[in-house]
């Protein structure tokens, strides 16, 4: 049998019992939840051991993008070397997707943990990654074995695969520069 | 001392109590919420957030007060006055102990109900004056539920009325004195059916969730008060918590034994009864504004089906059964 009112009732008991829980919030600007490891916000720049950025200027994760928020200038000198004259990021537009950290071959960029993004002045939301820089040179991990092979190869397999070539010179030239 | 500076000596008390009430009430509003959220509510300024609601004050106090153009403009300005005076007004009767009543009337439980009843028509001209679609839907809708509620709160408060021989509110309070049956005091929430249509009745009188028709935020905006700014709003705010208190006060008056302690005699009591009082009503308000966090709105034809078809009946039927025991009992055990 159904009784008129014991729904109310119940209600009110849960809600009398959740009075007597502890907050499940925290007071936010004093303390703050530990974001999970690999918690995706802010573009931020990747440095090495000697506190040197890692990007390459290899435009890959600028393709990646799918909301155009990284813009990268770069110019290429006589010798091949490249400089990066503006590489920005706007704040304001990026969705946190991560697809140009996924992109980048030589993990330059990362998702950081800053999420704190509300800005005073609108200007500041696009923020300057590099200005009028050199870009970096990728360093290889394995340089005794990879020439000689290269060269090796490099005869026989360059006419057989034409289609390969395109695609492979955006990772490994840099390293051919050295 | 002179009469007329004792009385608004005591005017101003009803008017002080009323505001710091408004103050305290936002705050343990906020506050209840906010545990039943399972959160804290504010937190921020002062102890445990306990000086939010003055700075909130403070705040509408010095905000710039506009007019709409198209209202009209001395409703738009007497509104909140018609709203406002009649809750100060009500204080006038509540009998905080038995010397603290600001007027001891013979009638006091009648002035009361007909003093209140005029603020339907202060939230009507407030509706009208916005010159608003909300403001207006809201107005009438207040008018439309207080015209339907009114009746049933009055006769649900007509058993005590007979159970007590008075409509003096002090009477009420003190016909409720003692025990019976040995252990159970003798409180008229004993009459569960009146105390029941008269909380229900009430709910919808203070304008509190689940009958919260007149401001539904999730609907009207603000209701009423859509157009208002600055303290003519706060004064709208400030008589709706003002009336929420005023309702609990009446229903510990009516029902819980007024300032009295069960098992303790009146002359004991008699210093800390105002205390006791207030803790009483506090009670009572934190009871509604758990309610308030807890059950969602009616719908308004839901809430006038429920007044016209099952309280007003109910609400007749047992001023007639009260009145049967009422007699029986005295023909058959004798007067009290």
């Amino acid at each position: 049998m159904r009784i008129y009112g014991t729904g109310i009732l119940k209600s009110m008991l849960i809600a009398y019992r959740n009075m007597l829980r502890k907050p499940i919030t925290v007071q936010y600007p004093q303390e703050k939840i530990e974001l999970p490891e690999r918690a995706r916000w802010a573009v931020a720049l990747e440095y090495d051991e000697e506190g040197q950025h890692k990007c390459t200027g290899c435009l890959a994760c600028v393709r990646a993008c799918p909301d155009y928020v990284l813009d990268l200038q770069m110019t290429t000198a006589e010798d091949r070397s490249k400089h990066i004259d503006h590489y920005r990021y706007e704040i304001g537009a990026c969705m946190m997707c991560g697809l140009c950290v996924e992109a980048c071959p030589f993990s330059a960029i990362k998702m950081s943990h800053d999420y704190e993004l509300a800005r005073i002045d609108p200007d500041t939301l696009t923020v300057d990654l590099l200005t009028d820089v050199p870009a970096a040179v990728p360093k290889r991990k394995t340089p005794a074995v990879e020439p000689a092979k290269a060269t090796a190869e490099a005869p026989a397999a360059a006419p057989a695969t034409p289609a390969a070539e395109p695609a492979e010179p955006a990772v490994p030239d840099g390293g051919a520069d050295v | 001392m002179n009469p007329w500076l004792i009385a608004v000596l005591r005017f101003l008390a009803a008017l002080g109590l009323m505001l710091l009430n408004g103050v305290v009430m936002i705050y343990m509003l906020r506050k209840v919420l906010g545990r039943l959220h399972i959160r804290l509510g504010p937190m921020d300024n002062g102890p445990w957030g306990m000086f939010q609601t003055v700075f909130d004050v403070l705040k509408l106090l010095t905000k710039e007060d506009p007019t709409p153009r198209a209202a009209d403009k001395l409703l738009f300005f007497l509104a909140p006055v018609i709203v406002f005076v009649p809750s100060v007004m009500a204080y006038a009767v509540l009998p905080f102990s038995r010397t603290w009543v600001i007027v001891d009337l013979p009638y006091g439980l009648l002035f009361i109900f007909a003093v209140m009843s005029i603020i339907p028509l202060g939230i009507l001209a407030a509706g009208w004056a916005s010159n608003n679609k909300w403001s207006i839907i809201g107005a009438m809708r207040v008018v439309g539920s207080q015209v339907t509620y009114e009746v049933p709160m009055l006769l649900a408060a007509l058993p005590v009325v007979m159970m007590a021989q008075s409509l003096s509110l002090s009477d009420i309070v003190a016909a409720q004195s003692g025990t019976f049956l040995w252990i159970l005091p003798r409180w008229f929430a004993w009459n569960v059916p009146a105390l029941v249509l008269f909380f229900i009745a009430g709910l919808i009188e203070a304008g509190q969730t689940p009958f919260d028709l007149a401001e539904a935020e999730s609907e009207l905006v603000a209701g009423f008060s859509t157009e208002y700014a600055s303290m003519k709003f706060g004064l709208l705010f400030l008589a709706e918590f003002s009336n929420v208190f005023l309702f609990s006060a009446l229903m510990v008056t009516l029902f819980f034994g007024g300032w009295q302690i069960p098992w303790v005699s009146p002359e004991f009591t008699q210093p800390i009864a105002p205390v006791v009082f207030m803790l009483k009503t506090y009670l009572g308000i934190f009871f509604i504004m758990t309610i308030r966090g807890t059950l969602p709105r009616l719908r308004v034809d839901q809430m006038l089906a429920t007044g016209w078809k099952i309280l007003l009946p109910a609400a007749l039927a047992w001023v007639m059964v009260t009145g049967f025991i009422i007699k029986f009992g005295q023909m058959f055990v004798g007067p009290r």
